[in-house]
């Protein structure tokens, strides 16, 4: 089986939202850094006022890496993985989807590619902005 | 010059590879004996115990019959054999203890250990949160590091094949080296990738061992049998913040404060030190903490180590035991061994000629810098 996120947990927003087709992160409403996964306090100002909103599916190539030994059942290599810093400053790891590895390039700007994985599971994956 | 008071005066391992009928408390007590041995002291001497990655501090005490004053247990990650290092110092000159015993044992190749996959804790203990894209193990987060180092600088596979080459260079000329058959850039290569853009030979070895080291005041080391090695100046410095990501600036921050304090204490400059210990868990390490402890320039490592200074015979002779790559994964304790020994001049056939200061690093979250030096002061 392929390795599956808990999807009821404290980020249950954030992957609920990603049925939906949008992304939610976690807002701190006293200094407005945005953040994910969930916390209770705000590493920036210690409030522990927070919300999740919707912020735009777009964000930028900061770097990647191929894998070629498998880790996971089900997760055939290889497969690349990319770090993503999204507009809103959040950070996130994932897959490009339509782009291959020797094609990626630090800053490259993408955006939001939504990808059903079961009946309960939409994984945030990335494309190359305007492909 | 400046001093931490400190020096060490006793140092003991175990043999490296596969050691399946012994388990970590074994492993940490061989190494201990072994340091006594070398120091010309007894268990009841030790009035201060740092325990690394050995599950637990009761137990081992148990075992090993000793009732320390001051005890402390550490957790299994190589960033803490510097952390333990400069914390002995600190107890010894606050007369919290005398003699502290660092003692390490790591049966992770026998136990099974896996860096990666479901069980991977790395990072802050976020990494499960990643696991459905595929995104695991130290190994990938270094290939993520060093594919932006290519990227922004122009490093190339080849830097990273040389260092790697280098070290196991050295270890061909260490009887205590796990891996001793060199091998040529086109063999590094060849070696299959793991999380391209690194390949099998980038990565450390993963064996079974133990590492005891033995530290003092710089007073009381002079009476005992081996000669003392002097520790310098130490500085430690964090990047924690965000840290279940590479930090934009390859801990260069860190290094440069933390490396930037161990020289202002010992009272020594770059130009002073004969050979580096640099923290190996993967080549990228290598390359960040030449540039972070200002060897060369921003983005000019792999230039650097492409023109050969790490080899025995040049400038810096670097882990010349063989390091992590090649030696044994001891995280960071058969390094600052190797140290100790470089200076006493006890090295052999790798011996770096008139050793009169080693400089010990490790880029990390948590980034230590150890100096040490023949003379007191």
């Amino acid at each position: 089986m392929r390795p599956l996120p808990v999807i009821d947990g404290p980020d249950k927003p954030f992957w609920r939202a990603l049925r939906r087709r949008e992304v939610e992160v976690q807002r701190c409403r006293d200094c407005g850094t945005h953040r994910f996964p969930a916390t209770r306090t705000c590493a920036h100002c210690r409030s522990d006022e927070s919300e999740w909103v919707a912020v735009a599916p777009t964000g930028m190539i900061e770097t990647w890496c191929v894998f070629h030994r498998p880790y996971f059942e089900d997760l055939p290599v290889p497969y690349t993985v990319i770090q993503v810093r999204l507009d809103c400053g959040v950070r996130l790891f994932s897959n490009p989807a339509g782009i291959e590895a020797s094609a990626l390039r630090i800053g490259m700007p993408v955006e939001a590619v939504f990808e059903d994985v079961t009946a309960d599971v939409t994984l945030l994956k990335f494309k190359p902005k305007d492909a | 010059m400046g001093s931490t008071g400190s020096a060490v005066v006793g140092v003991g391992h175990t043999r490296y590879g596969r050691l399946p009928e012994f388990d970590a408390y074994e492993l940490g007590l061989w190494a201990l004996k072994d340091a006594l041995a070398d120091a010309g002291l007894r268990f009841d001497d030790i009035d201060g115990l740092i325990v690394n990655r050995i599950p637990d501090y009761q137990r081992f005490c148990e075992i090993a019959g000793i009732d320390p004053a001051y005890v402390n247990i550490t957790p299994g990650q190589g960033r803490f054999s510097g952390i333990c290092i400069e914390t002995a110092a600190a107890l010894i000159r606050d007369g919290l203890a005398t003699t502290v015993a660092l003692v390490y044992g790591n049966n992770g190749r026998s136990a099974g250990d896996r860096y990666g996959g479901a069980a991977d804790t790395y990072g802050s203990g976020g990494a499960g949160n990643w696991f459905p894209y595929g995104m695991t193990s130290p190994g990938a987060f270094h290939a993520l590091m060093v594919r932006r180092h290519m990227e922004l600088y122009g490093t190339t596979p080849d830097q990273l094949g040389t260092i790697s080459k280098t070290f196991r260079d050295h270890a061909a000329l260490n009887p205590s080296a796990v891996m001793r058959t060199p091998f040529t850039l086109a063999d590094y290569h060849a070696s299959r990738f793991i999380c391209e853009p690194l390949h099998l030979l980038d990565y450390c070895l993963i064996n079974d061992g133990g590492v005891a080291l033995i530290l003092t005041s710089a007073e009381r080391a002079r009476d005992l049998k081996a000669p003392p090695v002097y520790l310098r100046g130490y500085g430690m410095a964090t990047t924690l913040v965000g840290s279940t990501f590479p930090p934009d600036d390859f801990w260069r921050e860190s290094l440069r404060k933390a490396s930037a304090r161990s020289f202002e204490m010992a009272g020594v400059t770059r130009a002073d030190i004969s050979t580096l210990m640099i923290y190996d868990n993967f080549t990228p390490t290598v390359l960040f903490s030449l540039e972070g402890c200002g060897y060369c320039g921003e983005g000019e490592s792999g230039p650097f180590v492409a023109e050969g200074h790490l080899a025995l015979g040049n400038r810096y002779p670097t882990n010349t035991s063989g390091g992590h790559l090649s030696e044994s994964y001891m995280q960071g304790w058969a390094l600052n061994l190797e140290a100790v020994l470089q200076v006493r001049g006890h090295c052999g056939e790798r011996q770096v000629k008139d050793c009169a200061f080693a400089h010990y690093m490790a880029a990390a979250p948590v980034v230590t810098s150890i100096i040490y030096g023949k003379e007191p002061s």
